[in-house]
């Protein structure tokens, strides 16, 4: 049993690599990946670079401020810039698409700006190539043009009823069809995969983190199961179909509609369904929900004169400026953890929008397993939406550390004496900004990652299961003539 | 003749294939047409809610801020709408990734022009779904599974040597299947522009035959390409590979090699290097002696000179819109090697697009519908006049410490900004020449398979 399924794998995997079409388009396309590899890696050293420079430059700027008012430097604040995760390199996923630097400042919470697509004047809407996407993309159009006529063509010819006649079984013949078509997928895909395991190791100077080494296991697994379930497809198809021609045009078709139309019109309809607000709207909410719980500008408003009363009232004196701290801090301290609690707030609600719009896509996965794959590679890549997320709330949480840090620096060290107009404006001196901590993203731990992809992960699992129970069951329904 | 073209549209319509091919088009061309519409009616939604927002905003700013003037002006934002053109729900372009509403306030500029409006990173991967795709994706598809089996199922079903025995005029009837092919996708293009026309209220002007002419000519080099292929006189499965392997490659390889060369070859650093600019150029002078900002800024601005400055005063509106004048003054460079980087790279995408008619055609689109990146960079042209402008005219009220109610601006309305079409005849050049070339071609392989029989 063992045998036959060998022999008729090794046949196919020959005749493939015998036919010099298939053979120049299976090199083409190992070239195109090996391109793809450096491309890629180029891409993300230099964007990391550059971003890495000015991070830099951001740094040496904020310590070498002179001596200053703390609320200053509150406004002064950071620039934040979107590090690329080192797989990145593979799978450029939402890359272009995401802004690349924010600026945080005191009360206000700025956009990630700079996004390659804001440059861009419509070209890179036709795609970017990457390694995933020749893996994701272009991998399966070979395997459909590798397997059409696996089965087909031995129809044709007649070669079937005869392989049929000598012990071969249906089950034998595509379990060995479709190891066949998987050794030469496997053969191009195998030493590209080393290939981009040295490079990534060389690019982290071959201290590689473990973290990144699981990711990537995770994601060989899954390409290899990706690549087997089209090939099963393709095998499938062709036994199951008249002729090798409607083989090809039905998983053409098939892959067009999988790959190009569907994940337009599903985030389409996602944006339909879930609307959410433009940036004016949204900034409105919020300044709404900020007057109504308190206004700091305005001397009398309740909240804050309320805080006020019952300050006097404690340190027993009449008037704000004979407490014992820096008063106008205190207020502003209030002020901010007011305000980024209510947008913090508000931004929540906002990516739960977005997540509802994405889990259209995300849902549909469980029909196509392109889009299974997709967003399992860009998650574990760190190029995906919840990444982007992610390091939005982390430089929200810095932005509101830092406002919060020089809002204690002026209760603690500012006096409460205003200096009048023509005199030296206050200040504490510069040894301070050295306490508040360069910027750094985190990413996220791996489980958590792959926690967060269950549904897809267990989609891609769905139609694993389902290819190789066809593969083993349904030889029952197959016509042989 | 005439009966002979009417048999062969006949036969045409008996196979299920061409009616699946057109109800794809109808069906995924009215549903375009649909999210093209619903995107573009959003933003502009928004542009009205923009409008009430501005007098609403400056109105709450006067009374929190109205006893000085200064102040009011460091929070009251002021506006610009980039007004979509009705050809803009046909393509939506770079609509989706560039703000359509910019708003800021008198403070420095390079800060503000660039943030984002709140857009879903994932949507904007995959792309908009609108009408403008279907034309450009979809029709070379089902020109392909149209045209692909010309020749080749004749042959395969074995009618082609009996064909040949009856008729003297081989590539005559090959040329009317071809015909009756052409017909048929063309008058389902014309479906769809009607459509079109009435749905989204599009005048029928100059725009309307700008971007007809390209699409049809667009769809001509499908067509040349496919008869092409099929002239070769392969097999029909040998046909449908080639011709997917060329869109694939149209569509989707080159274009995407192409775009990562740009990236990597003109990346923009530029625009982070302003921002700092920007943000030094403000924050140091708040360090330095007054004259530091206000020699410069007098320099720039010398009729403000006649407006007194404070010179002893710790803090003073005057030295502080100065200081923030400083910072977009400092990033004058770096703003304009930002703006020659956009230019180098659209000198190579146009460059590119010669030899890709599917970049060709949606840059031509995007360009008369206004969508393209070209008019976003004029939108932010007009905002940086329009700030200018907004400076000039509150600059002496702030100066001057006048009361709010002096410069009128609780009636600043929303400004209208209506980017320009462009229609660059030239982009049609590059699709005709290609178009002949493949056509020659197809031209002699027939005339070959006449000399054969």
């Amino acid at each position: 049993m063992k045998n036959i399924v060998f022999t008729i794998s090794r046949q196919t995997y020959k005749s493939i690599i015998a036919n010099r079409a298939t053979l120049a388009l299976a090199v083409l396309l190992g070239l195109s990946l090996c391109l793809a590899t450096y491309v890629g890696w180029q891409n993300f050293k230099l964007q990391n670079s550059q971003r890495l420079h000015y991070k830099q430059l951001v740094r040496a700027q904020w310590l070498a401020k002179p001596d200053k008012h703390p609320h200053r430097m509150a406004h002064y604040g950071y620039l934040a810039f979107r590090e690329k995760h080192e797989l990145s390199f593979f799978d450029f996923g939402i890359e272009s698409f995401a802004g690349v630097s924010i600026f945080l400042e005191a009360h206000k919470q700025n956009t990630v700006n700079f996004s390659e697509a804001g440059f861009s004047n419509g070209m890179l809407r036709f795609g970017e190539i990457s390694v995933a996407m020749v893996l994701q993309l272009l991998v399966p159009l070979l395997i459909i043009f590798l397997g059409y006529n696996s089965i087909a063509a031995e129809r044709e010819s007649g070669t079937l009823k005869i392989l049929l006649c000598q012990k071969v079984s249906w089950k034998k013949l595509l379990w060995g069809k479709t190891f066949g078509i998987l050794a030469v997928v496997l053969s191009i895909f195998i030493p590209l995969i080393l290939l981009t395991i040295l490079l990534w190791a060389s690019l982290s100077g071959w201290a590689v983190s473990g973290d990144s080494a699981i990711r990537l296991l995770i994601l060989i697994i899954c390409y290899s199961a990706y690549f087997f379930i089209i090939v099963a497809i393709t095998v499938l198809v062709s036994a199951f179909s008249k002729s090798s021609r409607t083989v090809l045009t039905s998983l053409l078709a098939a892959w067009i509609v999988l790959i190009i139309i569907v994940p337009r019109i599903t985030q389409a309809v996602g944006n339909r369904i879930f609307p959410v607000p433009s940036k004016l709207e949204f900034l409105d909410q919020i300044s709404s929900d900020v007057q109504k719980q308190g206004d700091s500008h305005d001397a009398n408003d309740p909240h804050y004169s309320g805080i006020k009363d019952s300050l006097l009232k404690a340190y027993r004196v009449d008037d704000v400026k004979k407490l014992p701290f820096n008063y106008g801090g205190l207020i502003m301290a209030e002020g901010e953890r007011i305000t980024s609690g209510i947008y913090s707030a508000h931004q929540k609600k906002l990516n739960k929008k977005f997540q509802r719009q994405n889990s259209i896509t995300a849902m549909v996965a469980l029909l196509n397993p392109y889009l299974a794959l997709k967003q399992v590679s860009m998650a574990l890549t760190a190029s995906d939406f919840e990444t982007f997320v992610d390091f939005q709330n982390q430089a929200e949480a810095y932005r509101y550390g830092l406002a919060q840090k020089m809002n204690k620096l002026q209760i603690d060290k500012i006096s409460n004496e205003k200096p009048g107009e023509h005199d030296k404006p206050l200040s504490i001196s510069r040894s301070n900004w050295a306490e508040q901590p360069d910027f750094n993203y985190k990413f996220k731990f791996y489980g958590k990652v792959v926690q967060q992809e269950g549904v897809a992960l267990a989609a891609l699992a769905l139609w694993l299961v389902m290819v190789i129970l066809l593969l083993q069951y349904s030889p029952r329904w197959i016509k042989t003539v | 003749m005439k009966n002979t073209y009417n048999l062969e549209f006949k036969l045409f319509f008996r196979s299920t294939s061409a009616w699946i091919g057109i109800l794809v088009l109808l069906v995924t061309g009215f549903a375009g047409l649909y999210f093209g519409k619903t995107f573009i009616d959003k933003q502009n939604r928004a542009i009205e809610k923009a409008a009430v927002l501005q007098q609403k905003n400056t109105q709450n700013n006067v009374k929190h801020f109205g006893n000085d003037i200064g102040l009011f002006f460091f929070h009251n934002k002021f506006s610009m709408a980039n007004v979509p053109q009705p050809w803009a729900a046909f393509a939506n372009g770079q609509r989706d990734v560039n703000p359509y509403l910019i708003s800021a306030t008198m403070l420095a500029l390079e800060g503000q022009l660039y943030d984002t409006e709140i857009s879903n990173p994932v949507s904007l991967l995959f792309g908009n779904m609108d009408l403008s795709f279907v034309f450009i994706y979809l029709f070379p598809l089902v020109i392909i599974a149209l045209v692909y089996n010309l020749i080749a199922e004749e042959r395969e079903s074995g009618i082609w040597p009996l064909l040949k025995s009856q008729t003297n005029q081989l590539s005559k009837l090959i040329w009317k299947k071809f015909m009756v092919r052409m017909v048929t996708i063309y008058l389902t293009s014309i479906v769809l522009f009607l459509a079109a026309l009435i749905f989204l209220h599009l005048p029928i002007d100059q725009n309307l035959f700008a971007v007809t002419a390209i699409t049809w000519l667009y769809l001509a080099f499908w067509f040349a390409v496919s008869f092409f292929v099929v002239s070769l006189s392969k097999s029909s499965s040998y046909n449908a590979s080639v011709l997917v392997a060329m869109w694939v490659l149209l569509c989707v390889v080159l274009p995407a090699s192409l775009n990562l060369a740009l990236t990597q070859r003109y990346s923009v650093p530029e625009a982070l290097q302003n921002v700092i600019n920007q943000r030094e150029g403000y924050h140091e002078k708040w360090d330095m002696p007054k004259e530091v900002t206000m020699k410069p800024f007098f320099e720039h601005y010398p009729q403000l000179k006649q407006y007194p400055f404070p010179a002893d005063e710790t803090f003073s509106w005057f030295w502080y819109y100065g200081m923030q004048q400083m910072g977009d003054d400092q990033a004058f460079e770096s703003r304009k090697s930002v703006a020659q980087k956009l230019k180098l790279r659209q000198h190579f995408t146009s460059i590119a697009a010669l030899f890709l008619p599917t970049v060709q055609t949606q840059l031509g689109i995007d360009e008369v519908a206004g969508t393209d990146l070209n008019a976003h960079l004029a939108f932010q042209e007009a905002y940086r006049s329009f700030h200018e402008k907004t400076r000039l005219q509150f600059y002496p009220a702030i100066f001057l410490e006048h009361g709010i109610e002096t410069t009128k601006v609780s009636s600043t309305k929303l400004e209208a900004f209506t980017p320009d079409t462009i229609k660059d005849w030239t982009r049609l050049a590059s699709l005709s020449l290609l178009t002949i070339l493949f056509l020659t071609l197809t031209l002699r392989n027939l005339r070959e398979i006449q000399i054969v029989k």
